[in-house]
């Protein structure tokens, strides 16, 4: 399928538009600038150009008017050397129409060539002049009447260079507008990066924020428009990590209190079960009853304080190296769990450095999941290689839904939960959260996988880094 | 005679549960609400295990601590809120035997101070030479360590240790096999317990604790005697 269509970036916008009013403003200024150099450069042409046709005919009708003695009538040889220095000193294209109405043209310019309009205007007031264009270049039509000899002089100045200057000049000026259009959105990056460069500050702590670093805080900034963002920001943090101290602080306090109350709870029904054989028999099960939920209470309690102390990042491990075997072997021996080890733990020397109880509880709520859930764990297996320790617990039971694979470990769930499968879950789904969190303490993780073999059960596999023990520096005393 | 033991706890009712509980267990039972009365009692009665929690009003539960190691070596049991706080390490570091974190149920601390009492009397008939290692002269029947000429003052569960130490000395001993032989715990002991246990030792008997001379450790593995 296509890309899916996704709103420009606020640093693309600004430089697209930076860019785009560079152009405007430069084509704008391409557009105006010769426009106004014409008519600056064609007002001094003209005005050039009649003082140059004024000066010719003058000098035109001089040349005529010396060549014939006063009442003569004009020679024609007389009035072709005069247009003949004419054309030669300054190269105009010129006519001449005499009172015999021949025109006179020493350059190929043909009365025809003259518009009208100028003919008509030299006629009646004497002089006139216009732009026009003969043999497709712009050409200056100045006429003037010389009333001495009765003629009338045209000359046509090209305004040909003028053009080339103006066209010129409008490819400057073009080439300048995509120039200052790219350096435009150039600084328009540049600039919306470095403005916006506060903001993927904020972004960074934001996420920071987001994945647990509560402490998080933005430097001040001397800018006062930045310093807002800043200082909110700042708070925004503060108050988050306040809430959050003060639920931990909570949890941890609400458990806290409860340990006195268990304490004298659980010394009184320790009397109370020391003299069970004294009681008749409805009392003596109201104590087994009480003694099962007071340790189950004692658990809860337990468990809450050390999610508590996970919360607050209070977990201090107390790391050893463990022989996994000989680990796995002990937590089952204490658990009670009947399942198998293998390999034998005694032939082996995978290790892991590791909070040996913290571990060992682990594994124990892996085991008392099984119960729970799987019918009891059947096998328990371990392996490692160089880097990785794998601890695997199997049952045969119903198995764990892909759906619930991920949601088992997340605290207070139960598999099965919402299907109605809890007929004989009486614990609290404390314990598989648990033993994520200190496994993820171990740099491990724990997940679970149907049974590898295609019988029905669950596996649950801990992973952990493996430990290599250093070159033994004595013997082991048995 | 009764084996006495004096209880030190704020809480009323907890002490009087205790009480209850350790009573069932054919013990004498001395009470004390704070720091204070406890050192009273003790001077008194001369209970043969005490038992404190950390947090006394008053003067608390690390200075009574301190304050009955400078007079006797009576076994101390210290009841501390978390097994992972600083406290445990501080309370060991002020002279206590063992801890437990409360709630724990009566029974686990009569196994605890059942374990004690055990190796404040004997020596489990080891063998019961004296051992020699450099300076030191250990005589594991008076309970006796002579440092050259001087004698060191050490507390039951310290002079347990170093006995089994110097039982085969140059041999590595795990922090698991000496939680077991000196305190009587399974695998999943405390490693702390021994780890403080030996710094506190390092102080009395070696000439540089810094850089010990005697009780080295070996790396991941545990401690040995150096012969």
């Amino acid at each position: 399928m296509g890309l899916a269509w996704r709103p420009l970036g606020l640093r693309t916008r600004v430089s697209v538009s930076y860019a785009l009013g560079a152009l405007a403003l430069s084509s704008a200024l391409a557009l105006a600038v010769p426009a106004l150099v014409q008519q600056r450069l064609l007002t001094n042409t003209q005005s050039a150009a009649q003082d140059q046709v004024w000066r010719n005919a003058e000098a035109l009708r001089r040349d005529i008017a010396s060549s014939t003695n006063d009442g003569e009538p004009l020679t024609e040889n007389g009035i072709s050397s005069a247009l003949d220095d004419l054309l030669r000193s300054n190269g105009a294209l010129l006519l001449l129409l005499l009172p015999d109405g021949e025109p006179r043209s020493l350059s190929g310019l043909l009365e025809t060539n003259i518009p009208i309009s100028v003919a008509e205007t030299v006629a009646t007031a004497g002089a006139a002049q216009q732009l026009t264009n003969i043999n497709d270049i712009p050409q200056l039509v100045i006429g003037l009447r010389i009333a001495e000899i009765d003629a009338t002089y045209y000359e046509l100045v090209p305004l040909d260079d003028l053009n080339t200057t103006l066209n010129t000049l409008r490819v400057v000026l073009g080439l300048m507008a995509v120039g200052s259009g790219a350096a435009a959105a150039l600084i328009g990056y540049y600039s919306s990066r470095r403005l916006l460069h506060p903001l993927s500050e904020v972004a960074t702590a934001a996420q920071a924020i987001a994945s647990g670093r509560f402490d998080t805080q933005l430097d001040e900034q001397p800018d006062p428009d930045l310093d807002r963002l800043t200082t909110s920001f700042n708070d925004m943090g503060d108050a988050l990590r306040q809430r959050i101290e003060r639920d931990q602080r909570f949890a941890s306090d609400v458990s806290h209190e409860l340990r006195s109350p268990l304490m004298t709870l659980s010394a009184s029904v320790e009397v109370l079960k020391g003299r069970q054989n004294e009681m008749p028999e409805a009392a003596s099960q109201a104590v087994d009853l009480l003694a099962s939920d007071i340790a189950r209470f004692q658990q809860l309690v337990a468990d809450l304080l050390e999610i508590s102390q996970l919360d607050a990042g209070a977990i201090v491990l107390d790391r050893s190296p463990l022989l996994v075997g000989e680990f796995l072997y002990r937590v089952l021996d204490q658990f009670g769990a009947s399942a198998v080890i293998s390999p034998d733990p005694r032939e082996s020397e995978i290790a892991v450095l590791g909070d040996k109880r913290r571990l060992a509880q682990a594994v124990s709520n892996l085991l008392e999941n099984a119960n729970k859930y799987g019918g009891g764990a059947k096998l328990v297996r371990f392996s490692g290689d160089s880097s990785v320790v794998t601890i695997e617990v199997i049952d045969d039971g119903p198995g764990v839904p892909e759906a619930d694979r991920t949601r088992i470990f997340e605290r207070f769930s139960r598999a099965g939960a919402d299907a109605g499968r809890r007929e004989t879950a009486t614990g609290v789904g404390l314990g598989l959260s648990l033993v994520s969190e200190h496994i993820r303490l171990h740099e491990g993780r724990v997940y679970v996988t149907d049974r590898l073999d295609g019988k029905s059960g669950a596996r649950f596999v801990i992973e952990l880094p493996a430990f290599h023990r250093a070159a033994e520096d004595g013997e082991l005393a048995l | 005679m009764a084996t006495k033991i004096l209880t030190v706890e704020d809480d009323e009712r907890i002490r009087s549960a205790v009480k209850l509980a350790f009573e069932e267990e054919g013990w004498d039972v001395s009470e004390a609400g704070t720091g204070e009365e406890a050192l009273a009692k003790f001077s008194l009665e001369l209970p043969d295990v005490v038992l404190i929690d950390i947090m006394l009003p008053g003067i608390d539960g690390f200075e009574v601590c301190r304050a009955l190691r400078r007079e006797s070596d009576v076994p101390i049991i210290m009841v501390t809120a978390r097994a992972d706080t600083h406290d445990v390490v501080a309370g060991l570091e002020a002279g206590a035997d063992d801890y437990l974190t409360k709630p724990f149920a009566p029974k686990e601390l009569s196994a605890r101070i059942r374990a004690m009492l055990r190796r404040a009397r004997n020596s489990d008939g080891q063998t019961l030479q004296r051992i020699k290692v450099g300076d030191l002269e250990i005589s594991p029947e008076e309970g006796i360590v002579l440092k050259g000429e001087e004698e060191v003052h050490l507390t039951k569960t310290e002079f347990k240790l170093l006995v089994e130490l110097a039982g085969q000395p140059g041999k590595v001993f795990s922090r698991e096999v000496l939680l077991e032989r000196v305190w009587g715990y399974d695998y999943f002991g405390d490693g702390r317990l021994v780890d403080v246990h030996v710094r506190r030792l390092r102080t009395k008997i070696e000439p540089d604790a810094a850089n010990p001379r005697y009780v080295v450790t070996s790396r991941g593995m545990g401690y040995k005697l150096q012969p």
